[in-house]
């Protein structure tokens, strides 16, 4: 399972986080965290959402 | 203009030694064979081939699930197939010091259809264009690699290439014919005159040495040079590594050279090899200064001394969840680190914004914030793993 973060402002961070091992994945297309991250909504899956700040 | 023919030139008192040239034209002097193409230096496309970079870990035990563990850039493939302890084992043959161990402590005999265990090493593809892959000057390039199992007989080793056409090519080996005793492989991979390998900082090679798998990667065979990717010609011949517990392999001296004859592994320095990991995993750089934004969460920005091949991914060592934060002009505040609460990076470096759940002494908002890991184990790790 993966979640959104926010940046302090509000905004969607360039980040996302794997919750079961704490990893900050970017939202580049040639990191492998994130192109397994593209492989897992492609299933259907959707993140939670960011917490409240 | 003359030329000598000869097959061998020696001292008048030796019988061996010497210059020696086969009948393909390849020159060995005094026993090493020279590169039949390619450059005299730099020649091995395996970066870390001695196994001496271990950054995340020497030893893992209790491993399941794929992933990089000891040796730099060599991935450990674990899928539903026993529980094993990964290492950088100090056994090794003449001429090295460390090997990859894959040591088996709970054991799988009847794998189910998908589960697997391998060792990949998958090789960034820009790096790969001296091979000329999709063209008619194609190269041939040369494995070899030093393995030690306490099991004895035949295993499999592929290369997979997954730009514009997913293929495949593999081979069966006798990775030993007497038990627990070090030998040395040579493989030979075909050029592929069809298969472009893309100029890009993506996958270009995967080398795979199967220790064991279920019937999806087995019985197809080995492929007669590069074909389209059938998982049943993976691991055509299954060495069963795993099948019992204290099963183990151990690699090390890992060489691909374009020729067509292996040559001697190509030594360099800790140094060397060392900073080549770091374009794929480094550790958050030490030093990093930024300020703490609350009691208990900070901002630590920094660059890396060796840029990555991508912006990375951060989590804290899995293997020591402590992270030292200095509170600046407080010379104890170990903190352990509750989670990594996000990130501006870029290949270069960045800033890393964290949360801890205790500190030796409690921080003000708008203090200054330094970062001074503890040797090995106190660290933010950054991957851009292929």
């Amino acid at each position: 399972m993966y979640q959104l973060i926010n940046n302090y402002d509000g905004n969607e961070s360039r980040y996302i986080k794997m919750l079961s091992t704490g990893i900050l994945i970017p939202k580049v297309a040639d990191n492998t965290d994130y192109q397994e991250y593209l492989a897992w909504l492609a299933e259907g899956n959707e993140p939670l959402p960011a917490d409240e700040p | 203009m003359s030329t000598i023919k000869v097959n061998r030139i020696e001292n008048t008192s030796t019988t061996d030694g010497g210059v020696s040239i086969d009948t393909d034209g390849h020159v060995t002097i005094d026993g090493q064979q020279l590169p039949t193409a390619g450059p005299l230096s730099n020649r091995n496309l395996i970066i870390n081939g001695a196994m001496t970079v271990s950054q995340r870990s020497t030893s893992n035990a209790g491993q399941t699930a794929t992933a990089y563990r000891a040796c730099d850039r060599f991935q450990t493939g674990i899928d539903s197939l026993g529980t094993w302890t990964v290492s950088q084992a100090a056994s090794a043959p003449a001429g090295f010091s460390k090997s990859l161990k894959m040591e088996c402590t709970t054991a799988n005999a009847s794998p189910s259809a998908g589960s697997f265990a391998a060792i990949f090493y998958t090789i960034e593809a820009q790096d790969l264009q001296l091979l000329n892959y999709g063209t008619a000057n194609a190269e041939v390039v040369q494995l070899s690699f030093w393995v030690r199992s306490n099991k004895t007989g035949s295993a499999s080793f592929a290369v997979r290439q997954r730009d514009n056409s997913d293929k495949l090519f593999s081979k069966v080996y006798n990775f030993n014919s007497t038990a627990d005793t070090w030998k040395k492989i040579e493989i030979e991979i075909p050029a592929d005159t069809a298969g472009v390998i893309n100029d890009d900082n993506g996958q270009g090679l995967t080398l795979a040495w199967w220790l064991n798998s279920g019937s999806n990667f087995t019985g197809g065979g080995a492929t007669t040079g590069w074909e389209a990717l059938d998982n049943t010609k993976r691991n055509p011949t299954n060495a069963g590594i795993g099948g019992t517990v204290n099963d183990y392999f151990e690699i090390t001296g890992v060489q691909l050279e374009i020729g067509s004859k292996a040559t001697p592994f190509e030594h360099e320095s800790y140094g060397q090899t060392l900073a080549k990991c770091q374009r794929y995993f480094q550790y958050f750089p030490a030093g990093a200064f930024g300020r703490w934004n609350s009691s208990t969460s900070a901002e630590l920005g920094s660059s890396f001394s060796v840029p990555m091949r991508t912006t990375p991914s951060l989590s804290i060592n899995p293997n020591d969840n402590v992270c030292n934060i200095f509170r600046v002009g407080i010379t104890t505040n170990q903190c352990t680190v509750s989670s990594l609460n996000n990130a501006y990076m870029n290949p270069t470096g960045g800033v890393a914004a964290l949360t801890v759940s205790s500190t030796a002494s409690t921080p003000n908002t708008g203090d200054g914030a330094a970062y001074d890991p503890d040797g090995d184990s106190h660290v933010i790790f950054c991957s851009a793993e292929l």
